[in-house]
């Protein structure tokens, strides 16, 4: 048990900005040297002060700061991430696509490709609402191509996201020695990937398709009654507020956008 | 004149403990009944608000036992006056955590 503790120190040690970590490992390891009982778990939560050390250092990006703000440069690097994993699976795993032994992989490839898509599609919808939130049609609202364009950007993303999943989990499976492609993984990943194009298109402006910014909670549940609690986002070009509940009630079911209206701009 | 800081119950107990006389992390531990990762990273918190002030151990000292030193922590000035603002929010603390010179007597 002592060399996993150690080990695990050692290991949640890389969280830690260099420059601290000698005296962070000698403070965990001093402790452990007293722990008698549970020192597993005393361990794991060396993990989370690491993280803490990281996070304080400014050096633990998160998701937010890692993944491109606007929306073409997001377009962008999904082309470049299906360019390259299409342009792999063709020049090492052709013949696992189309298949050597006459299979259904060999007779219809768009086939083995759609299908496990539409699977996902159903698993999805069981798992998780679909509603991407409510945007009013108020005289602040974008004009009908602004508004067309939100969809477009959407469809794009999928169409972008279906051939990095069905050729990335051809490359991952032959990378693990699994050889031909593997169904459940490949409806796993199309779960997951659509779930990220839905997360991902609810947190966009629906005007200028920027990321939403400035993440603020509003209210706690246990001082409210009947009253809307949650988390409000705004548009880092000003052209709205998006409310998001922290529990869907029946009044507040969704997230709801607020367009602001010209007044705003000098704000911004 | 900065804003007086608000404590957490959770940090507030795990000062209070400092306070007592529990002045290393296993130890905070074992009397608040807190997981490590709540313990060490509200001490880093602590200690980065200049509430508490960390020390080492002397190496003699460590040496003598034949075990690695430790560090020992304790509330500073401010520290103990924000406590005894969080003291008035949540009064069971004193009681719940009593000085450790008064619980050994």
């Amino acid at each position: 048990m002592s060399v996993v503790c150690r080990f695990l120190l050692r290991f949640a040690s890389l969280l830690v900005p260099r420059e601290s970590r000698g005296e962070w490992l000698a403070e965990w390891r001093g402790e452990l040297w007293h722990v008698r009982r549970h020192a597993l778990a005393f361990c794991l939560g060396a993990f989370r002060d690491a993280a803490w050390w990281r996070r304080e250092a400014g050096s633990f990006p998160s998701e937010r700061h890692l993944w491109p703000r606007s929306a073409w440069r997001c377009l962008l690097l999904l082309a470049l991430l299906a360019l390259a994993s299409v342009g792999y699976a063709w020049r090492y795993h052709i013949v696992l696509v189309m298949g050597a032994d006459g299979s259904l992989a060999a007779e219809h490839p768009v086939f083995t490709a759609l299908a496990p898509a539409l699977l996902a599609l159903l698993l999805l919808r069981v798992g998780t609402p679909l509603a991407l939130g409510e945007y009013p049609n108020g005289r602040d609202a974008p004009p009908a191509f602004a508004r067309a364009r939100r969809w477009i950007y959407l469809v794009a993303k999928i169409a972008l996201l279906m051939p990095i999943v069905y050729c990335g989990t051809l490359d991952l499976s032959s990378l693990v020695g699994a050889g031909r492609i593997q169904a459940h993984a490949l409806i796993v990943a199309y779960v997951l990937a659509f779930r990220w194009a839905l997360r991902d298109q609810r947190q966009r402006c629906p005007v200028c398709l920027g990321l939403l910014t400035n993440p603020a909670r509003i209210g706690m549940a246990s001082q409210m009654f009947l009253d809307w609690y949650g988390t409000e986002l705004i548009c880092a070009r000003g052209h709205g507020l998006l409310h998001v509940p922290e529990i869907p009630t029946s009044c507040y079911a969704t997230q709801r956008w607020t367009y602001l209206d010209p007044s705003w701009k000098s704000l911004f | 004149m900065p804003a007086e800081p608000k404590l957490s119950h959770t940090t507030a107990m795990i000062l209070r403990a400092v306070d007592a006389g529990h002045s290393y992390g296993l130890s905070i531990m074992e009397v608040t009944g807190l997981p490590s990762g709540t313990v060490y990273p509200a001490l880093r918190r602590l200690e980065r608000d200049g509430l508490i002030r960390s020390q080492w151990e002397r190496q003699s000292i460590a040496d003598a036992e034949l075990r690695p030193p430790r560090k020992y922590y304790r509330v500073t000035r401010p520290g103990r006056e924000v406590l005894e603002a969080a003291l008035e929010r949540y009064p069971l603390l004193a009681k719940l955590l009593p000085m450790k010179e008064a619980e050994d007597a």
